[in-house]
This record gives structure tokens, C-alpha cells and sequence, in this order.
């Protein structure tokens, strides 16, 4: 009764081939895993040599006749490797055989156990390549030293990247305290150890400061550091990324350098501006005003013949004033000092659109004033979008509108006319123009741009902060 | 410069009379209190400040009237020089007729010796 059970249950477990081979190998007995997995019925099968489920590569090379033996001397053998289904297809088997020997030691046959892991054995492969390449992942980025440190600090990994930028090779550094990278002065100070328990505390760490290479030389280095806790809350090391900043802080250091030259040269060419108009306003208009009064006099004096000709030259002199006053406008707007950016603009609009044949319009929805100097810079940069516009563009229409935008100051200027290629993608050809305006823009901390579209006109924006950032 | 050509220009015309000429605001209002002109002529510019000479003659003679010369031809500075109490406005530049005229016309209407 106890051995029918048992029979029962041996012929309905699905996930196991259970089967009985004989003492030469023959199947002799043959259950519903089997057939599951090899795809035989007990008829097809039974009575067949068991090397049938064996790929031929193994067939040459004696496997099966081998495994027997092996089961026969030991009591039991267990294998992994490919077998073959009925419709010839291949998966990956763990197989159990074992000898089965009477009271008398007779070898009777053998149990042969079979599972289909080829599942498994897929998942585990998936697990060890994509273990595999992000071992080489961070093994082979270069930009980044990303390296473990163990719970002491000392370092137990190394990538490409650390080689390159601190100079060890892995040989040379692991084992060592990584207290090593940081001055003396730092470790003196005990900050190694500080950032470590600050990244135990806080979860995290990140630094930024001076670090030593290998051969003694300093980079500015931006560090993170971050605790690495097994799933018993156990601290088990440190990860450390360090990137060198060396030389995008001396690329920040530059352009800040060049922006602030820039806003002296600005400043120094305004005041320089300035004290010409002065010049020419107090000294040589008043006395082109005198000479002309004076020569009206002389008309009136001279004999009559020679009238016509004073009275030209007086129409000469007037002239003149006129355009030693527009001189005058032009380097320093007198609007811009007593009425604002507003009224400059609109002055000068109002005298070009005349002077030029331009249909020029101003809105302005500015609701902060702007302080001098970002009104003088946008009173230049709408000054030369006006003259570009006037020298290249054959527009008929100019739209100039200023609003307060993201806590400073828009200045759109868009024309009807025939657009330009110049400075849309390389501002820093030719056009000195497009350079200056940028430069004055981002001089004052903001920034300028220019869209276009061939026959479409064109359009030039330039923000300026409100409040400017002088740290930025 | 130009108060030299002014006083000229002025003293050419039969039916007007320059009585004093000034080299500074202080000089201005002082001999306009003296001489108390029909018309008094300022540059905006002059040293010590046209406007403030305008402003004290307006106050203190209220016979003279005020003919304003000045370069600049923006709104804010003739707001500035009307509050000042200046009864007319030339900008530097205009024709010496125009000048001579404006002269005439304030010197007509005043009871005060035209002068500048």
C-alpha cells in the first residue's frame, strides 16, 4: 500500500524527471516530470538507452557510460549541462543519478533525477553579465575616480579614473589610508576622518577643496562620499567619487575675469563717452553757435554781393550744430540720466525712424526702473540692434518692446526685414557688432541672443538681472 | 563767446538798447535789482546757473522779463526753466532774427527798460 503511494506520488511530480534506469542503462520506469521536460511518453521511451538525452559532442566523448561508472564507485553523481528534448531542442539540466545496490551489493539500476534549470541558470547568467559590466562601467570611466574605502577609510577599489586623476595605479593605493589625497594642513585638521563620520551621520558627504596627486601636485577636486550599510544596518565601507574641477574652476575663474574687464571697458568707454559730450556740448557747439550769430551779423554788413556767400557758410555752420547735437545724443542720451530708459529709447527711436524711413513702435511694460548701468547697457545694445537693422536688414518695420521678465529686464527688438546668418551660430565671427552686444549683455550678468529666419527678419533679445549677481 | 555776439546782435537793432552785460548769475541778479531791464537774456549755462538767476530775478523784479538761451531742447528742461519763471524759451542755434524779435515782443510787454 505504502509503496503504491509512493509510486503515485513519484509518477505525479511535474517539476522533477523522476526515472529508473538498468544496471547497462536502459529506461525502465518513466514519470510526468519526465515526459514534461524531455517530451517522451513512457511508450516512445521506455526500454532506450538514456544516452538519448545527451547532446552528441558528449555522446563521443563517452559521457554517459562515464557518469554510470561514476554513480556505480561514489553512490551518486550530480551534473549540470545540456540535455536533449525529444524535438531536439537543448536545455540546461541538474541531474542527480544514483546507484541502487541490494542487500547482496548487486547493482540493480539506477535513479536518475532531472530539473529543467535553464531558467535559472538565464537569470543567473543575466545577474553575472550585467554584474560584469558595471564592474567594467566603473572600472573604465576615466572622467570620474570612483574607488571604496573600507569602514576604517582605507582603500579597497580602484578605477581608470582615479589612475588618471590622482596618479596611483590600484597596486599603489590599495591598502592605503586615503587620508593620502587631502594637504597636510587638512589632515592635521583631522578632516579625513571628519568626512567620514559626516557621511555615516548625514548619509551623505560632498566637498569641495584642494587634493594631492601622486607626484605632489594640487587639483581642486569635488568629492562625494557615501556609506555603504549591509541589510543589517552594518556599515560595511565607503564609495568615493572624485571629480577634478581644476580645470573648470580655472575655466569660471577666466570668463569671470574676462566679464569683469569687459564691464571696465564698458564703464571706462561710458564715462569716456561722457566727458566727450560734455566736450563737445559746452565747448565746441557753443562756439559754432557764436560763429554762426556772428556771420548772420556779417551778412547784413557786407556788400551785397558777397551776401549769398556768408549766408551759406552761416547755413554750413548750422549744419554742423546739428550734427554735433545728434553727436552729442548719441554718446550720451541726455534722457537717459534725467528721464530714464523709457524716454532715451523713445528719443531715439523717434530720431532714426524719421532719419532712416523706419515705422518704429515701442511697447514697454517695464515695472521696475533700471538701475544706470543696465539702463545704459540696454540703451547700447537697442542703439546697435537699430543701426544693424538700419545697415543690413532693408526693414520697414521695428518693434522694440521692454518688459520686466524672471527679476530683471527683456529688450526685444524684431525687424520685418531680411534677416541675417551673421552671429546666429558662431557669435564670435566677424560681426563686431553682434560681439559687442553680447559682451556688454553678459558683462552686466545677462544674455543676449539673436533668432532669424532668411526673409523673415530677424530678433534680438537681451535680459539683464535686475539685481546683478556679482559672485556669479 | 556768446555773450559778446548777443550784445552785437542786440545793439544792432535801433529800437533796442543793451544796458548791462553779466558775467555770472551773482553779476546778473545784482544788476538786474540796478538797472531793472524790460528784458533779461540768460544763458541756462552760465557760471553760477541760469536757472537760479532766472528764478531769483522773477521773484525779486517781476518788471523784467525773462528770455531763456539754452542748448538743450528736451521737455524736462523747459519744465525746469518755466517753473524757474522764465517767460520764453530760445534754443542756441536759432537765426539772430528769431532772437531779436523774441527780444522785441517781451520788451513790449514789459514796463521795464529793454535791455539784456
Amino acid at each position: 500500500m505504502d509503496e503504491d503511494r509512493f509510486r503515485l506520488l513519484v509518477q505525479g511530480v511535474l517539476d522533477y524527471g523522476i526515472f529508473m534506469l538498468d544496471p547497462s542503462g536502459h529506461i525502465a520506469s518513466w514519470n510526468a516530470g519526465a515526459e514534461r521536460i524531455k517530451g517522451y511518453t513512457p511508450g516512445e521511451i521506455i526500454g532506450r538507452h538514456f544516452s538519448v538525452f545527451y547532446p552528441p559532442e558528449d555522446i563521443a566523448a563517452g559521457k554517459p557510460g562515464r557518469e554510470l561508472e561514476i554513480a556505480v564507485a561514489e553512490g551518486r553523481l550530480e551534473d549540470e549541462g545540456w540535455r536533449i528534448r525529444k524535438d531536439g531542442s537543448r536545455f540546461w539540466a541538474n541531474v542527480v543519478i544514483t546507484a541502487l545496490v541490494d542487500e547482496q551489493g548487486v547493482l540493480q539500476g539506477f535513479g536518475k533525477v532531472t530539473r529543467d534549470v535553464t531558467e535559472r541558470r538565464a537569470a543567473q547568467e543575466e545577474l553575472r553579465r550585467s554584474e560584469e559590466h558595471f564592474r567594467l562601467l566603473v572600472h573604465g570611466v576615466l572622467d570620474y575616480g570612483i574607488f571604496m574605502l573600507d569602514p576604517a577609510g582605507h582603500i579597497s577599489s580602484w578605477n581608470a579614473g582615479a589612475e588618471r586623476i590622482k596618479g596611483y595605479s590600484a597596486d599603489e593605493i590599495i591598502g592605503q589610508h586615503f587620508s593620502v589625497f587631502y594637504p597636510p594642513d587638512d589632515v592635521t585638521a583631522g578632516k579625513p576622518a571628519w568626512e567620514l563620520e559626516t557621511a555615516v551621520a548625514a548619509g551623505r558627504l560632498e566637498d569641495e577643496g584642494w587634493r594631492i596627486r601622486k607626484d605632489g601636485t594640487r587639483f581642486w577636486a569635488n568629492v562625494v562620499i557615501t556609506p555603504l550599510f549591509d541589510e543589517h544596518g552594518k556599515l560595511r565601507g565607503f564609495g568615493k567619487v572624485t571629480r577634478d574641477m581644476t580645470e573648470r574652476r580655472g575655466a569660471e575663474r577666466a570668463l569671470r575675469e574676462r566679464r569683469r574687464l569687459v564691464g571696465h571697458l564698458v564703464d571706462a568707454q561710458e564715462v569716456e563717452r561722457r566727458r566727450i559730450a560734455w566736450d563737445v556740448h559746452d565747448e565746441s557747439i557753443q562756439s559754432m553757435v557764436a560763429v554762426g550769430m556772428r556771420l548772420q551779423l556779417l551778412a547784413g554788413r557786407v556788400p551785397e554781393e558777397h551776401h549769398d556767400a556768408v549766408t551759406a557758410l552761416d547755413d554750413a555752420v548750422g549744419t554742423a550744430v546739428a550734427r554735433l547735437r545728434s553727436l552729442v545724443s548719441r554718446l550720451r542720451p541726455p534722457e537717459l540720466d534725467q528721464q530714464g530708459l523709457v524716454e532715451a529709447v523713445a528719443g531715439y527711436l523717434e530720431e532714426v525712424s524719421a532719419q532712416w524711413g523706419l515705422t518704429a513702435q515701442l511697447h514697454h511694460e517695464l515695472t521696475v526702473e533700471p538701475s544706470p548701468e543696465a539702463a545704459i547697457t540696454l540703451y547700447r545694445i537697442c542703439q546697435e540692434a537699430l543701426s544693424n537693422i538700419h545697415k543690413h536688414a532693408r526693414a520697414t518695420r521695428v518693434d522694440v518692446r521692454l518688459s520686466t521678465v524672471d527679476k530683471g529686464m527683456l529688450l526685444r527688438v524684431t525687424d520685418d526685414g531680411v534677416g541675417t546668418t551673421a552671429g546666429a551660430t558662431d557669435p564670435g565671427h566677424g560681426h563686431f557688432g553682434l560681439i559687442e552686444m553680447r559682451e556688454r549683455a553678459e558683462a552686466a550678468h545677462g544674455w543676449w541672443s539673436l533668432s532669424s529666419t532668411a526673409g523673415a527678419g530677424t530678433t534680438i533679445e537681451c535680459w539683464l538681472p535686475t539685481l546683478p549677481d556679482e559672485d556669479r | 563767446m556768446i555773450r559778446d555776439v548777443l550784445k552785437e546782435v542786440l545793439e544792432t537793432e535801433p529800437d533796442i538798447e543793451v544796458v548791462a552785460v553779466a558775467a555770472d548769475a551773482e553779476e546778473a541778479i545784482r544788476l538786474a535789482g540796478q538797472v531793472r531791464p524790460a528784458v533779461a537774456v540768460l544763458d541756462i549755462r552760465m557760471p553760477g546757473g541760469g536757472a537760479r538767476a532766472a528764478r531769483e530775478i522773477a521773484v525779486r523784479f517781476p518788471g523784467t522779463a525773462i528770455l531763456a538761451f539754452s542748448a538743450y531742447t528736451d521737455r524736462l528742461a523747459m519744465a525746469e526753466l518755466r517753473t524757474a519763471g522764465v517767460s520764453e524759451y530760445l534754443a542756441k542755434g536759432v537765426p539772430n532774427t528769431q532772437i531779436v524779435d523774441t527780444v522785441r515782443r517781451l520788451g513790449r510787454l514789459s514796463p521795464g527798460e529793454p535791455a539784456c
